[in-house]
């Protein structure tokens, strides 16, 4: 093609999953669709006594960052000392499909990377439950 | 008298005599009195027939006969007997003692008690019920096994029923089961039973196992499942999401076009357009990385005439790019939309003349199969079954085609002009679909990849020569291990959405009955096999969450980062499947099923793996990623997976490994549902404007009228009054027809109007969108270009447009509306951005402007409801008055307005008609003649007029109820995935922009939904998803 096309003009943007590795049973990851109260609850109900994991991960990406923190802030809050945080924090590599709208060739890229912010902080007990 | 009790006296008194008259030449008649007087008991003797208790009657008469006294004594007696009589007679009592005869002549009377005797006789004599003559037997007389033996029965009933017996005989079909069960149960005769059955509708390869788990229904000439017999419609719903769902496509319909690449796109071009999206000439799609996939139109038709909607894959190119050389291209269809597309395709290519030489298979095979099978050749050409059990040498039957096109027809058709060849390659691939996130795992963990083969296992087969042949070549070996390595990457993976929309991968794989494992289990993602293997345990197991960046030194690594981003490399998307001869081979040296057995059974440690070596069969496939949920902003992904193509002949031996890994299987219901979350129509149900979603949509009313009429008039839904014009049938064109009429009307008010007021309403709706001169400038004139093109088109078209509807699929006109549709303010603020995306901000004036040239269009609209309700199907669409937007800001709780309840003015009608056949019904006898118009009226008006349903020429269907209409639901159910009910239907797109100018902004989009059997209306958020 001559002209440089705008790549905005003749391709969609389509949002992709971000990659995760398969979860285990105390894998909780937070997102923003999901009630706040509902998602704190169920990180209390895995580290509560029926909930059969001595720690829990929870791993918050790009918008969820505050949400996961808070859940976990809210954990502690609420375990009256019981639980131990520890944050880590990360770079997710993303990718966005871009669909070709038109049939113009131009030799676009399938798939455009990008890079966002995530956090997992790891909540286990302290002390084992008496 | 009861209407029940009538009935059952009308059946009872069928048989009987209808009227019992005296003949004209019983003598002479002295006297007109005394002919009144002897005939007049024997002429109301078929007016009795009222009465209810017959026997009584019977003797009285019998007594009259025997004692013909003076008649003045019988009338006293029949008064007597009468007074318990039912009122009708009455009336006739009086008349007859009113004129008391005062005598009687004796010939006359007598005659005319013959005549009574006669007709009585023979009512006697005849059988009045239905039932066999020793079940009218009274209970002491009754004899073991009487039916079976006659000698049991008094001799007088013996004649009777011996004739009753011969009868049943010849009623009793021919005798089907004449063979012993081991003689039907044996291979051969199951396999010729078998391949009578499917005849008519063809099975598919799973269909035993199907048949045995599944509800099937006949449907385009297949026998399909529909549904699970288990309980399992979570199940499958959990297994699409969470785990891997499996469904049997192979009725899919395949067309094949051979050509040079120009001819092939030039006249594709034709039946499809830019404007829907990529067509088949989309760069991607033409080297065959990506299955493509568009809607068909019939040729330089666009935007009416739909054919329907189609994938299409490219076979990628052999050799160095040299554009002209042929191209193999498949395009995927629908069974019920492949007659209408292969017929377009065949006059578009100017294909008319069956190829004789490329076709030889259906001739000559059949011939050879003639000549060596015994028992099945008798059944004509018809397909080996293959059944999960061990099955025998048994010859293969070919089928080509599917069971809706003529046998013996040529399959394959070529043109003298262009060179293109078109040939149907229905049920020649199968095609199996897994759904779910872990169809990777389910994938992975079933199939491996084929060993390098270089030499022979034994020179008299042909089993695998294509294969050794292929080894040879060092650049193809290469080519096979780097697909391999591609395959083992998918398991890196967590799901099939992560990687590019359509992506195809070719494969050779090994047979995967080999290693089926001993019992079935759950394939589970294997935390070894993802990225960074070694410090994958430290990172991960305390949650130092080590990027994928960060190991950009990780060969695997920065694999998996470029399947994601580059996606699969063109020339790994080829396979051996497209080459018909090694498809046929590899069909025709599949080891049976009984042989692995035999071979397992061989094995020195019981139980251990099978190594057959050279022997193993090497089979092409195809793998191509189906998208899930690309449209929209929720659930990104949902329910892709991938889509394997195999050669025909191996579908149970691909089948059971799948599930054995635990793929849950799902039928066609499943295939419904995983189309209505994914909200993208569904075929054919979603295309009211083509051939076969018009057929479709009758062949629904007609299920549901017939359901409708089964329940009494009591127990069902009146639709009348509940303000339901067409529950059973959307009125598209009626409806279309409507807004166009509604539409001019307010027009024309409009401009009567003054000027003024009309500019001003333009100024109030504009500040409605936030940045109206967003309009990119040099966009501008795009938009003006496209616009005069559409406009012109339109006029061209407007002949053809005003007889008809269609769907609007301009993917920017749609964008347009999209944006459109969100509320501007308020919560949905957030959503914004997405206007970002379709830039092109239009002025509301020039895409106003450009909608008045689509009078009669449907737009495809998704609908999710704000609280309570499930919408179901044909749920009406309707635009909220100003006051449910009051009502509604005043109480968050409020669910919506009701429909007040419609009087039905039909019912009386109805009753009218009715009453007016029972009374035609009664007097039959006495006026057979004479209603016979009468009759022919009422035999006509009963068929349209059915009680609850509003006849057939609809009054004007948008404004029939308190809310406008504006379109109908197509799909509607509670969706488990967005956990509220959420509806897909078609809106009329004049009615929604019209909706659209008067809602306020933060109600953008707000409708509302009723259900056809309720009159409660509730709100649902309208969305445009592009």
């Amino acid at each position: 093609m001559a002209e440089p096309a705008p790549p905005a003009a003749e391709l969609a943007l389509r949002r992709r999953l971000p990659p995760r590795l398969p979860r285990r049973p105390g894998d909780v990851y937070v997102n923003m669709q999901t009630d706040f109260k509902a998602q704190l609850s169920r990180c209390q109900k895995l580290l509560g006594p029926g909930g059969g994991c001595a720690e829990i991960c929870i791993h918050g990406l790009g918008l969820a960052i505050n949400r996961a923190i808070n859940i976990a802030l809210q954990l502690q809050a609420g375990g009256a000392g019981a639980l131990r945080l520890a944050a880590n924090t990360s770079t997710v590599p993303l990718a966005d499909g871009l669909e070709p709208q038109g049939d113009e060739d131009g030799r676009p890229p399938l798939a455009r990377a990008r890079n966002n912010s995530a956090i997992h902080i790891r909540v286990c007990r302290a002390a084992p439950p008496p | 008298m009861s209407n029940a009790r009538e009935k059952k006296r009308a059946k009872k008194m069928r048989n009987q005599p209808a009227s019992v008259t005296l003949s004209s030449d019983c003598g002479p008649c002295p006297s007109g009195i005394q002919h009144h007087n002897g005939g007049s008991r024997s002429f109301q003797t078929p007016k009795q027939d009222l009465h209810p208790d017959s026997s009584q009657e019977f003797q009285q008469q019998r007594h009259q006969h025997q004692s013909p006294g003076p008649s003045y004594r019988k009338e006293q007696y029949f008064s007597k007997g009468q007074g318990r009589g039912r009122g009708g007679w009455r009336g006739g009592r009086q008349n007859v003692s009113q004129e008391m005869p005062k005598y009687i002549t004796a010939s006359t009377f007598a005659q005319a008690r013959a005549a009574e005797i006669n007709a009585m006789l023979k009512a006697v004599t005849q059988k009045s019920s239905n039932s066999l003559v020793f079940q009218t037997l009274p209970r002491h007389m009754r004899r073991r096994a009487m039916s079976h033996n006659i000698k049991r029965l008094p001799r007088r009933l013996r004649e009777i029923a011996r004739k009753e017996a011969e009868k049943a005989v010849h009623q009793k079909k021919e005798h089907s089961k004449n063979k012993c069960r081991k003689a039907r149960r044996r291979h051969v005769n199951l396999v010729v039973e078998f391949n009578r059955r499917q005849k008519k509708n063809i099975w598919l390869e799973t269909h035993i196992w199907h048949a045995k788990r599944f509800h099937m229904v006949k449907k385009w000439g297949y026998c399909l499942g529909d549904r699970p017999t288990t309980k399992s419609y979570r199940a499958c719903y959990r297994a699409m999401t969470k785990h891997c769902l499996l469904q049997d496509l192979s009725y899919y319909c395949c067309l094949e076009l051979n050509g040079k690449e120009e001819e092939l796109l030039k006249v594709l071009a034709r039946m499809c357009s830019i404007d829907t999206g990529p067509t088949f000439a989309a760069v991607p799609c033409l080297s065959g990385r990506l299955q493509g996939s568009l809607v068909l139109y019939r040729a330089d038709r666009y935007p009416e005439d739909l054919l329907g909607p189609i994938t299409f894959i490219w076979k990628p190119k052999d050799g160095s790019g040299i554009t002209s050389e042929t191209r193999q291209l498949w395009i995927w269809t629908h069974p019920s939309l492949k007659q209408d597309i292969l017929t377009e395709l065949k006059t578009v290519f100017q294909c008319s003349e069956p190829v004789e030489t490329c076709s030889p298979e259906p001739i000559v095979t059949l011939l050879q199969e003639e000549k060596q099978t015994d028992v099945a050749m008798i059944v004509g050409k018809k397909r080996k079954r293959e059944d999960n059990e061990g099955e025998k040498a048994v010859p293969v039957k070919k089928i080509i085609g599917d069971g809706t096109r003529v046998p013996l027809e040529s399959y394959c058709w070529t043109s003298q002009t262009t060179g293109v060849v078109i040939s149907d390659l229905t049920m020649e691939i199968l095609r199996y679909r897994l759904i779910g996130p872990l169809s990777h795992c389910v994938l992975t963990e079933a199939l491996k990849t084929a060993s390098i083969q270089t030499e022979m296992a034994d020179a008299e087969t042909e089993l695998n020569n294509w294969w050794v042949e292929n080894c040879k070549n060092s650049e193809k070996v290469s080519l096979h291990q780097r697909q391999e390595a591609i395959f083992e990457l998918l398991q890196g993976i967590n799901s099939p959405s992560e990687i590019a929309a359509g992506t195809i991968l070719g494969l050779t794989v090994g047979d995967p009955r080999v290693n089926l494992p001993k019992k079935s289990s759950k394939a589970m993602p294997n935390p070894e096999k993802y990225q960074g293997k070694e410090d994958l345990h430290r990172s991960w197991s305390c949650a130092q969450w080590k990027p994928l960046s960060n190991h950009t030194d990780d060969p695997d690594n920065e694999k998996v980062r470029q399947l994601l981003l580059e996606g699969v490399p063109v020339e790994c998307a080829h396979s051996f499947i497209w080459d018909q001869t090694i498809c046929k081979n590899v069909t025709e040296n599949k080891i049976p099923e009984q042989d692995l057995n035999h071979m397992r059974g061989e094995l020195l440690v019981p139980g251990s793996q099978l190594d057959l070596g050279p022997c193993e069969s090497k089979i092409p496939i195809l793998l191509v990623q189906q998208p899930g949920k690309v449209a929209g902003e929720d659930r990104p992904g949902w329910g892709s997976g991938w889509d394997i193509y195999l050669p025909k002949g191996w579908g149970m031996a691909f089948w059971i490994p799948f599930i054995y890994r635990g793929a849950r299987v799902g039928g066609l219901q499943e295939g419904l549902k995983h189309s209505e979350y994914k909200r993208t129509p569904h075929i054919p149900n979603d295309f009211p404007d083509c051939p076969a979603g018009i057929q479709f949509a009758k062949e629904l009313e007609n299920v549901l009228l017939e359901k409708f009429k089964r329940r009494p008039p009591a127990k069902r839904a009146n639709y009348v009054k509940l303000g339901t014009l067409a529950p059973f049938l959307c009125p598209w064109g009626q409806l279309t027809r409507d807004w166009e009429v509604r539409n001019k009307a307010q027009e024309e008010s409009v401009v009567t109007s003054s000027a003024d007021s009309k500019s001003g309403a333009t100024e109030r709706q504009v500040p409605c969108e936030p940045k109206p001169g967003l309009t990119i400038e040099d966009s501008q004139g795009d938009i003006m270009e496209e616009m005069a093109k559409i406009q012109n088109l339109c006029k061209e078209d407007g002949a053809a447009t005003s007889s008809g509807f269609f769907v609007l699929r301009n993917r920017k006109l749609l964008k347009q509306l999209s944006a459109r549709c969100r509320p501007t303010c308020g919560k949905g603020q957030r959503v914004r951005p997405a206007s970002k995306l379709g830039q092109k901000e239009m002025t509301e004036d020039a895409l106003l402007s450009i909608f008045k040239c689509y009078p009669r269009v449907l737009v495809w609209v998704s609908l999710s409801l704000l609280r309570k309700g499930s919408p179901e199907l044909h749920a009406m669409i309707c635009i909220p008055t100003q006051e449910d937007f009051l009502q509604l800001n005043k109480d968050q709780l409020f669910c919506g307005p009701q429909e007040p309840k419609h009087s039905d003015i039909f019912k009386h009608k109805i009753l009218k008609l009715k009453e007016r056949k029972k009374k035609k019904n009664n007097g039959n006898a006495l006026e057979s003649g004479a209603s016979d118009a009468l009759e022919a009226k009422a035999v006509e008006e009963p068929k349209e007029l059915i009680l609850g349903l509003w006849p057939d020429p609809l009054p004007d269907v948008t404004s029939h109820c308190s809310r406008i209409l504006l379109g109908f639901v197509t799909q509607g159910d509670f969706s488990l995935a967005a956990g509220c009910g959420e509806a897909l239907g078609f809106v009329n797109l004049t009615g929604l922009l019209h909706m659209l100018s008067s809602q306020p902004t933060d109600k953008k989009g707000l409708v509302l939904l009723r259900t056809p059997a309720s009159l409660q209306y509730r709100f649902a958020r309208l969305n445009i998803e592009v």
